[in-house]
Order: C-alpha cells, then structure tokens, then sequence
C-alpha cells in the first residue's frame, strides 16, 4: 500500500479550501476457495485498494468514498466532495474526536496478523480445503451435498487525521467452514454446517469442522414443532450473541439521541441478572478484534459494558456526545468478553429437567424503541439433559429487558477466536409458539 | 458502434479473454463496472449529511464446466487485467470435472415467452443536483411535522445511484439493442431512493414508522405525489403502533395483504426456485420440475421486464437479454431461474437470473420481481371467510432455510380478523412456514395484485442485490404466528 496516496488527497483537500478531515487508505487482500464434493467449485482471488475521507467544513460533514485512485480521478472526486459538503447546513456537533482522546503509540503489540497469508500458495489453501470435504466422501449415504469453504482476509488501514493523528493497523483472519445437506426422509433436506476461524493460516485445524458439520445436520432429522409454552431456553454459543444484539444497539448515542433506545434513562440500572456480565476488550494481544485505536483515531480501552446486570456504559461518539450533551466514550464493541460460567454445554443442559435448545435462529426482529421481540428457532427438546426431539418451526417472544432478567446460567464454550466470546447462555420461563 | 465508456478497444478485451483461457477453461468473461452513489440525508431538521461512493473496476470469470475462477481488479489497465484474467484461469488446472454438457445455448428465446422488446438500456438519468436534493429534504421534513404533531424526530434520505456496465464473453455476447439491433458497450442503469423514517411520543411511549420507495429510474422518481405518499406511509405506520399489541401465539389462518406480502413469494418459495439450489440438489423443489405444487388458479412469475421496477434488467449481469420468467402456471412448477452454469448444466436457456452486487462478486442465479397474477375473488370476500384468523399488512424481513424450506417474515403491522371482520390492531409478529405447505395451503387468490415499490434488497451468499414483489390478497389456511 502506497500511503503516500493519503497524504496526496490530504494535500488536495486542503487545496481545496477543507482543512479538517479523516482520511483513511485501505488494502484488503482476499482468497476463497469451495469445493463441492470432490471438485473444486470457486477459486477467487482479490485485492483492493480504496480511500474513505470524511470532511468537516464550518460544521458541515461528508462521508466519500472511492476506489478509483487515478489522479484526475480522485482531484475531481475531491473537488466533488468539497462541493457538496459545502452545500449542507451547519450542525455544530459535528467535528473532529478531541485529540487530547487520540492513541498516542503507547501501547502493547497486539499480534493478530498474518502478513504472509497472500504468500501462501493456493495449492496449500486447495489442499486444506479438499481434505476437509473429502472426510464427508462416503461417509454417510443420506449426504445430499457437501461443500466446504475457504477465505483468509488481510485487511491494512492507514488513517490520517488533520488534527494531529497518523496511525497504522493490520489484522487477518482465515476461515474453514463446511455445510452439509442430508436427506430427512418425507422429501426434507436438512442443511447445518460447523465453521473455524484462526488469526493464521498455520493454526487452522486440519480436522474436526467436517465431522461436526455432519452430526449437527444429522442430528436435525425428525424435526417438527412442540406445543407452545413456557420453557427454560438454553441457547447455544455459536448463536447466543444474536440475543445481545438488540442491547447493543440500544446502547448506541445514535439510537438514544433520535429516541429509539429501550434503554434510554438506564444508565446504571439492574437490567439483566447478575450473570449479566460483559466487557469490550479490544486490548489482548493475539485476538481478534483486537485494536488500539478506533475509526476516529481514539485510543481504545477496557470497558465495562454491563456489571453483573448493571448497565455500565452508552456507546457515544463525538456528534452524539456533543448533541447529548454527554462525554465520548467509544464508538462501538470490538472484542466482547461475556464473563464465562463454570459448566460445559452438556452440564449446563443437564441443569433443567426439561428445556428447549436453541441451535439457529431463522428470522424475526426486535422493536428498538420497546425491546418487544419475536424470532423463529430452531433446535431441540431437552428432556434431563438429553435430546428428546429436534425442533423447527418455532417462535420465541418476550421482551429484552424480561428476558436479560430470567439469565439464570451460563457455560464456558464460547470460542476464544471469535470476536465476540458468549457461552451458551440459559434463560428462565421463555414463551415458545409452536403447535 | 457507440464510444467506449472504458478505456478499452474490442482488440485489449480479446486479449484479456484469450489469457483468462489459456488454461484450459471453456469460457470466460469481462464485466466492467462504474458505479456513483451519492446520498444526502436530513436529520433533526437539518440536511447536515451527505455521502458519495465511487466503485470502479473489472471481474474477470473463467469457467471449465461447473467450476469457477475469479479475479477482479481495480486497477483498469491492461497489465493488471492481464493479472487477474491469469489468476481467474488457473481454475481450468485444477481436474475432478464431472460430465456435463459442454455448450453455452443461445441466450435468447425460452419456453417463457420473454417480452425483449422491451428490455433497453435506461437513457443516462436525470441526476437531482445537491441543492435540488437539500430543498426536498427541507420539504418531506416540513410536511410530516405537518401532518401529526406527535412527531419528535424526522429523518429522510435520498439515495441516488447510477451504474455503468460493460459486459462482453468468449462467445462474442455482449449486450445487444434488440431495437437498434446492435452492440452495446454500455449498459446504463439508475436507480434512486428515498427513505422517511419517523419518531413519535404520546403519553410517554414512543414509537417508530419506516416507508421508502425504490425504482430503476433517475430524478423522476421523485414527484410531489411520491413523497406525499413516502411521508404518510411513514407517519400512518408510527400512529398505527399506538394502538396495537401482540396475541398468543399459534397455528392460525393468514390473510396476506396485497402488495408487500410479496414477501411470501420470495422467501417461501423464490429462492427454493434458484437453480444452483436445484443443481446442487439442495433445495426441496430439486426434481419436481412439471409437478403440481399448488392449487390450479396459482400462476408464480419473475419478470426483469419491467421497466422502471428495481428487478428490471435489459441484460443480467452475464449479458443474458432480460426476460419474464414464469415459474409457476396453473399450479404446476414450470421453470426454475438459471445463471449460465445452471442452465448449461441442465441444458436449458439461461433465464435473465445472473445477477451480482458488484465486479467484486461473480454471478448467482437471483430473484429480479416476483408476483403472483391476480385470481378471482375479492379482497373482502377472502377477509370475510375468515371465522379467526391474522390479516397482515407491514412486513420489515424475512428469511428462508433453503433445504428444509423452512420460511419466517417479520409482521409489522396487520390485524385480527374476527368473525370476517378485521378487528384489534396487531404488531410485531414473526410468521412461520413451509414453503411447499404454504404454497398448497393457499386456498384463496385475490383479483387485487398489488406491486410494493418498498425499498427491497435480497441478500444471498454475500452479495444484495435489489429486487422488488408484489401479491393479490391470498388466504393461507395455517401459518404458525408468534
């Protein structure tokens, strides 16, 4: 990456009469690879150079983007810009972060790239994919279709910002993952999948995703609806996060500012259980999400997000902050830790003498400005531990601030490569609809 | 032949093709792509925001029967399109090819009667300028303020978007003007878009209302009716929440609204009817082509024919003349919706359905629009035969599991019916079936189809394209609500 481009447009920014500006230059590099049955499917490769300003002029803000880096090209995208911008209203709040609030180089080497990942040859990438496909060959002859799916991704910013931040990050990830599709009998075709994400390409593991791909589509055959009710709703790592979504978006300035949070007014309030317990992290070296500044420059840090239940923080960003008439915090989540219970998964179901298992969601919503929720399961009855019957076909319902209340256990599965790391997570009395 | 928009002659593009063969794959082709999207957006009563994206570059596909090679690069010079013709051809070295028909059929003529003489290139749009942009902005800020003082907050965007698109393959396809009866080099497609969205407060709740319109067009889009009708759609769908509440839920009879139930379509049945499903037999229609699915009065079409909808393509993304598809005829599954790849896998005309979001993706078989044609009985009528049931009206997403079939879409808004007569106001449901079940279990069609214009965007594999649909009133006998 050419960063000399940033300070080019910098330069043709400030020509052009805009003197307060972010202005980011992007490199992502990109391999993909699936495989279907023994054939390789798609083999894609890029790379990708692209330049984000933000412009600030007498209170006005514009956002530009463009990969068209030709000279004359990006003089007349700027000119452009510049112009447009100049055509808004003034709204005072927006400005640059304070940069007193800026990352100032002081902190730890976060270790979570892999530079050497456009290196690699494709054959080591083709093998790692067709050995992982080539388990599922014959293995089991209800398999309608197998596919398995390689990407690796090095992502490389430079961010300039005209009062006084220059910055540099790099992050990677390669992800394996594998779908099956199997024959359910009575025409059903019952499709799950298992997927592994590492930092590097040496830690990839070179077995175990197609094997669990497998159970888990298997496992679903038989599925059906079970009669409506209240039942204790364990729901599985891979998809606990969905459930945290809602409150995370209710805890951003933006959503608070335009009146459209459930959880305006709460701040410091009880409103989950105490197993409610989650912090943003984004400084452990080797994870991913792992950062030390965000897109405004601003020097991340370690922030309690709920404590035990409490709702510690808003997500507040310079605009919103100004509007609000609060201080910045930060923009948003990068690397979420929910504080892990003492139990495996197994453990954990064996807890409730009867419970629905929550394995995917399929659809549904949430009501921002309510926390009223609606969403199509699917998974399977528990009955002491053990699956009684596989599920489809469902709903649960409720409201978010109800629901965080009845959190009455957690396991300690989440996957430590993840960026957001939440165990299954167990909630008391959840209304299912059914048959 | 009309200038070039790229920098390219015919004789730069040949060479480009000829390196992405040189490996040993049947057939490659270029996409060219120059897209602007600028978008202007009001907030507590100021036009304070405003955004621009710039997406220029070429994808190169090379395939050697079902197998995919792809590159793009951003970089339009020949050296570097040499590069990714040469890395997209490395897929012809890589072996395991199963036996398929070898020959790309013709693109244009199907059994479906695709109406081509309509489908041309847009003219190059009308572009609102900034200033025109701000003052309507000022304007829909002014008018939903005046048209419910329990307004709190206002915020609208105009989104304006405007491609440029050069296609050409191995085979000599380009886009071809079945009018002018020539080559192309450039397709030109607009497409503008205009969102409200509305806050109110009343005795402390607040509530929110969401309306959009989105069409192939240019700045002629927006007339003084269109935004009239954006802005009430908004501000009725906020008041409208005041009063409404959820049921327990259930297995219950659902009357689906004309228009944005459309939404049916699409994800019950639309995307089971893409053939990469069919060919990778992972879909639940794999294998029943000419089979009775539904009732007889049940005619299921996908049309990139018309024009000025969101769906509409002169050509799709791998240079296939734009067509009007019918899936389904007097109950019987008749055709599935084919890229290249499906079609010349299954030996069949491909049918318009290669679409992509950008250069940087290669195509998939997608929806375009998807509308059930009318039938016979009245709206009311099918609302009056309903003893207890769900009338629904609003819908926000949905979502489908391709194998199993396995549908849900988000209610917004809708009602129950009582004894035939639509009764308490209902809010904030999801909905949940089986495609193929829900597809039989409709028992009545409405002669009342409606399009929805809604800002519509369908995500598959990746990649969002937009799509529009449309549905008479129909009633389905059970759906699980909750």
């Amino acid at each position: 990456m050419n960063r000399e481009t940033a300070h080019i447009a910098m330069d043709m920014l400030r020509d052009e009469g805009c003197h307060d500006m972010r202005v980011t230059l992007m490199h992502n590099h990109e391999d993909t690879i699936q495989m279907r049955g023994s054939a390789l499917e798609r083999l894609q490769y890029a790379t990708a150079t692209s330049l984000a300003l933000n412009l600030f002029i007498d209170g006005r803000e514009g956002f530009f983007y463009t990969n068209d880096l030709r000279a004359e090209s990006l003089r007349q995208f700027i000119h452009d810009a510049v112009q447009t911008t100049r055509l808004l209203e003034p709204d005072p709040s927006r400005t640059l972060a304070d940069p007193s609030r800026y990352y100032h180089g002081d902190g730890p080497e976060l270790n979570n790239c892999d530079t050497t990942l456009p290196d690699i040859a494709p054959d080591e990438k083709i093998r790692l994919v067709r050995e992982t496909n080539q388990w599922l060959e014959h293995r089991d002859c209800r398999i309608i279709s197998a596919e398995t799916h390689y990407t690796d991704r090095l992502h490389t910013a430079y961010y300039l910002i005209s009062n006084g931040f220059e910055g540099y990050e790099q992050s990677s990830h390669c992800t394996l993952s594998t779908i099956v599709t199997v024959d359910g009998g009575k025409g059903q075709h019952l499709m799950d999948g298992w997927g592994e994400t590492r930092i590097r390409f040496q830690d990839m593991p070179r077995s175990g995703v197609a094997p669990v791909a497998l159970h888990r589509a298997l496992r679903k055959i038989g599925q059906r609806p079970t009669t409506s009710g209240r039942y204790t709703m364990i729901l599985e790592s891979p998809v606990a996060g969905n459930i945290l979504m809602p409150l995370l978006s209710a805890m951003s300035g933006q959503a608070l500012q335009q009146r459209t949070s459930f959880l305006a007014g709460r701040l410091g309030q009880a409103i989950g259980s105490p197993l409610l317990h989650l912090v943003d992290d984004p400084l452990i070296p080797g994870t991913r999400g792992a950062c030390l500044f965000d897109y405004d420059g601003v020097a991340t840090q370690r922030r309690m997000l709920f404590d035990q239940g409490r709702l510690a923080t808003f997500f507040i960003d310079t605009p919103c902050g100004h509007k609000l008439g609060m201080q910045p915090t930060t923009q948003g989540t990068h690397h979420l830790i929910f504080q892990p219970g003492e139990l495996s998964l197994s453990q954990l179901m064996r807890q409730y003498p009867e419970a629905i298992l929550v394995t995917d969601f399929n659809g549904g919503n949430c009501d921002p400005t309510t926390g009223n929720f609606s969403y199509g399961i699917e998974g399977f009855l528990l009955h002491e531990g053990e699956i009684a019957q596989p599920l489809s076909g469902m709903n649960i319902t409720g409201n978010m601030l109800a629901l965080w209340q009845n959190l009455v256990g957690k396991a300690n599965d989440a996957d430590p490569w993840e960026t957001e790391l939440i165990p299954s997570l167990a909630f008391d009395d959840v209304s299912f609809g059914g048959c | 032949m009309a200038q070039s928009y790229f920098p390219f002659q015919p004789e730069d593009l040949q060479r480009v093709l000829s390196a992405a063969l040189s490996r040993g794959g049947d057939y490659a082709d270029i996409f060219l792509e120059d897209t602007v999207i600028r978008s202007i957006e009001l907030q507590d009563g100021m036009v304070s925001q405003a955004l621009q994206t710039v997406l220029y570059g070429a994808g190169i596909r090379v395939l050697r029967e079902e197998q995919t090679g792809y590159a793009y690069t951003m970089d339009l010079t020949m050296p570097a399109m040499l590069r990714a013709a040469q890395y997209a051809a490395s897929i012809g070295q890589y072996g395991d090819h199963s036996a398929l028909p070898l020959s790309v059929q013709a693109s244009r003529g199907t059994s479906t009667a695709p109406t081509r003489q309509e489908c041309l290139s847009l003219p190059v749009p009308e572009v609102m300028l900034p200033q025109q942009v701000r003052d309507t902005l000022m304007h829909i800020d002014q008018a939903a303020h005046e048209q419910d003082p329990r307004i709190v907050r206002v915020k609208a965007s105009l989104n304006q978007r405007t491609q440029h698109l050069h296609f050409i393959n191995s085979q000599g396809e380009q886009f071809f003007d079945e009018r002018s009866g020539r080559a192309e080099r450039t397709d030109v497609r607009p497409r503008t878009t205009l969102f409200v969205h509305i806050v109110m407060e009343q005795d402390g709740q607040t509530q929110m209302g969401f309306a959009s319109r989105m069409m192939q067009m240019g700045a002629e889009m927006i007339t003084h009716e269109t935004i009239q009708t954006v802005i009430s759609e908004a501000v009725s769908r906020a008041a409208f929440l005041f009063g409404a509440s959820r049921i327990e839920g259930g297995e219950t009879p659902v009357v689906m609204a004309a228009g944005a139930s459309g939404i049916l379509l699409h994800e019950a049945i639309g995307h089971a009817f893409e053939a990469d499903f069919i060919r990778q037999g992972t879909s639940i229609f794999a294998g029943r082509l000419g089979q009775e699915i539904c009732a007889t009065d049940i005619t299921i079409i996908d049309d990139g024919t018309q024009t000025g909808d969101a769906g509409y393509l002169a050509w799709d993304d791998e240079g296939t003349t734009g067509q009007r598809t019918v899936l389904v005829s007097d109950g019987k599954l008749q055709n599935y919706m084919h890229d290249r790849i499906s079609a010349r896998y299954f030996n069949v005309p491909p049918t318009g359905n290669g679409r992509r979001q950008s250069f940087r993706h290669p195509p998939q078989p997608r929806m375009r629009s998807t509308y059930m044609l009318p039938g016979q009985t009245s709206p009311e009528d099918i609302i009056r035969s309903v003893r207890r049931g769900i009338y629904a009206q609003v819908f926000t997403n949905g979502q489908v599991q391709i194998g199993a079939g396995d549908f849900t879409f988000y209610m917004k808004q809708g009602y129950l019916i009582e004894n035939g007569r639509l009764t308490r106001p209902l809010r904030d449901m999801n909905i949940i079936g089986n495609g193929p079940k829900a597809l039989r279990d409709i028992s009545l069609v409405g002669n009342d189809l409606l399009m929805d214009h809604s800002a519509s965007m369908c995500g598959k594999g990746g990649q969002s394209v937009p799509v529009s649909q449309g549905l008479p009133t129909v009633l389905i006998n059970k759906l699980t609500v909750g």
